[in-house]
């Protein structure tokens, strides 16, 4: 009798109805059409090849001082503003800060000989200025997400446009700590890989090619997220994230081959930018430059861009206000879940003239 | 017994799979970190990238053959497309610039208006003070000649006191010589 009772609790009756629900739910999240993306409202203020730059005005503005956010050139921002009640543009937005965002599109070939410097100086210096035009604001916040914060640093340190307040999440900088496998890091220093040629040959470098790289460092077989799916394919809220997320992570776009070069050769070959040998246009950037307010933020699960890689950047400015965070969360979630932007506000709050 | 959890067979095969995919990771993490897999990655990029540049003389001879334009062309087209808004930019940043240095020239010119308004006040006033002052200059000019029909009378009066003086003395002496010729008289009458 006991044994009776103890089956028919633990061994799960065949739903029919409910196992037909999973698997629709489970091939129309694979199969079916993109989500909308972009939740909060916005409007692009200037446009320029293939970027963008976005307005998002402050409901209720209490800030003087106005966000702009660089995002990676590897990958689409919409993890930035990923869904209503969890996108930190949106948390910034209703916290009372004017918000910018600098969306750097997609790539197309002709955009092949596009440098980091280029992208500093003609996308992020000229955007800043436009954004200030645009609020009228004396001074302007400076935020880099991942390959977007080694970028905003770069323009740190040659800005001549009042910066008050910077800050780098999950960015990398020093790239003697590295990410990928010890022996792969050692063959890229010592030039195994030839990457010159690859670049040469593609000129710009493909998503397929961007994806594969960083999933040979993170995770080479990736295919957990969908059986997390498939068990909670009846859970309707999960699956509009899960998708959301998923159209993420294979939103991929092209990078530029001299950008891709630059990465490679400069920052992960020679650590150019920690040693202040890295040059835009001839200067070179000296990161001691910086003199702004800086928060570094640091996801404690990264695989992709170690404690290591952010660290440092503390001790090469000369800010006199710099702190660093720790936050429990990885390189995608960090955004994800909404987190930076309650980060952001209780840092920012009392640096951006309320 | 009645807390008991049901078996899930998609909780199962979640766990499974998970741990699965960790150790298959690690398994191609450790096997591939070594200096053989980092040369046979170059070796494999190599050939890649001989096969595509071979590929793409080809297509460039052929495309070029059949006039047709390749990607290369069109990208060439699109640079100029590029150029043309980047030197839209720039038109309107310095736009920007003249639109600025006007606004700052008439922020001055407004400043210099109302400064001259000023000072059209202040000369109005100095005016207002000038015929004010003119007219005490003349109220004064006809104190002055006031003052000095008052000294020249005075004068005269000092004069006619000089002759009232001299009168009088001139008359004490007739008085005193009377008394004397009166004394004398009266001598001789006796």
């Amino acid at each position: 009798m006991a044994t009776e009772t103890l089956n028919n609790n633990t061994i799960p009756s065949f739903d029919f109805e409910k196992e037909m629900t999973r698997w629709n739910e489970f091939s129309n999240a694979i199969n079916g059409p993109e989500l909308s993306e972009g939740h909060t409202p916005r409007h692009a203020i200037w446009k320029k090849n293939k970027a963008t730059l976005w307005h998002y005005p402050t409901v209720e503005k209490k800030y003087d001082v106005p966000v702009f956010i660089v995002y990676s050139l590897i990958n689409r921002p919409t993890i930035l503003d990923f869904a209503p009640g969890t996108s930190v543009i949106g948390g910034l937005v209703n916290s009372g800060y004017d918000v910018y965002l600098l969306d750097w599109g997609i790539a197309g070939y002709e955009d092949k000989d596009i440098t980091l410097g280029d992208y500093v100086v003609d996308y992020i210096k000229k955007g800043v200025g436009r954004a200030l035009r645009h609020s009228g604001a004396d001074e302007v916040s400076v935020v880099g997400y991942c390959l977007g914060g080694t970028l905003a640093a770069m323009y740190a340190a040659i800005a001549d446009e009042p910066i008050k307040n910077l800050v780098c999440a999950a960015v990398p900088i020093d790239y003697s700590v590295p990410a990928m496998p010890e022996k792969w890091a050692e063959g890229l220093k010592e030039g195994a890989f030839n990457i010159d040629r690859f670049i040469d040959v593609y000129g710009l470098i493909p998503p397929v090619y961007i994806e594969a790289m960083f999933r040979s460092i993170t995770s080479p077989i990736y295919y957990s997220p969908y059986v997390t799916l498939l068990t909670r394919a009846n859970d309707k809220r999960f699956v509009e994230k899960w998708r959301r997320m998923n159209q993420w992570t294979k939103g991929h776009v092209p990078l530029t081959g001299e950008a891709f070069r630059q990465i490679s050769n400069d920052l992960m070959k020679e650590n150019k930018l920690v040693k202040g040998e890295f040059t835009i246009r001839g200067n070179k950037v000296d990161l001691g430059k910086i003199k702004s307010n800086l928060l570094v933020v640091i996801s404690k699960n990264d695989n992709l861009i170690p404690q290591g890689q952010s660290l440092p950047l503390m001790d090469l400015v000369s800010s006199e206000d710099k702190t660093h965070q720790l936050v429990e969360a990885g390189h995608a979630s960090l955004a994800l879940t909404g987190k930076l932007a309650g980060i952001l506000n209780s840092w920012l709050c009392d640096r951006s003239n309320h | 017994m009645v807390d008991q959890k049901t078996f899930d067979p998609y909780d199962m095969f979640k766990k499974f799979s998970d741990q699965w995919e960790k150790q298959a990771n690690d398994f191609i993490k450790g096997s591939s970190n070594n200096p053989e897999f980092v040369s046979y990655s170059r070796l494999t990029s190599d050939t890649q990238a001989r096969y595509l540049e071979f590929f793409k003389k080809n297509q460039e001879f052929f495309a070029n053959q059949w006039n047709v334009p390749t990607k290369a062309d069109l990208s060439n087209v699109a640079k100029l497309a590029i150029q043309t808004e980047e030197k839209l930019d720039s038109l309107e940043e310095q736009l920007w610039k003249l639109q600025d240095s006007v606004d700052s020239s008439n922020k001055e010119m407004e400043s210099i208006t109302e400064v001259s308004r000023d000072i059209i006040k202040l000369v109005k006033q100095l005016k207002k003070e000038q015929t004010i002052s003119k007219k005490e200059l003349e109220e004064v000019k006809q104190l002055k000649s006031n003052l000095q029909e008052v000294k020249s009378e005075l004068a005269e009066i000092h004069s006619l006191k000089e002759e009232i003086l001299i009168l009088k003395e001139l008359m004490g002496k007739n008085i005193d010589t009377k008394a004397k010729q009166e004394q004398n008289l009266a001598v001789t009458s006796k």
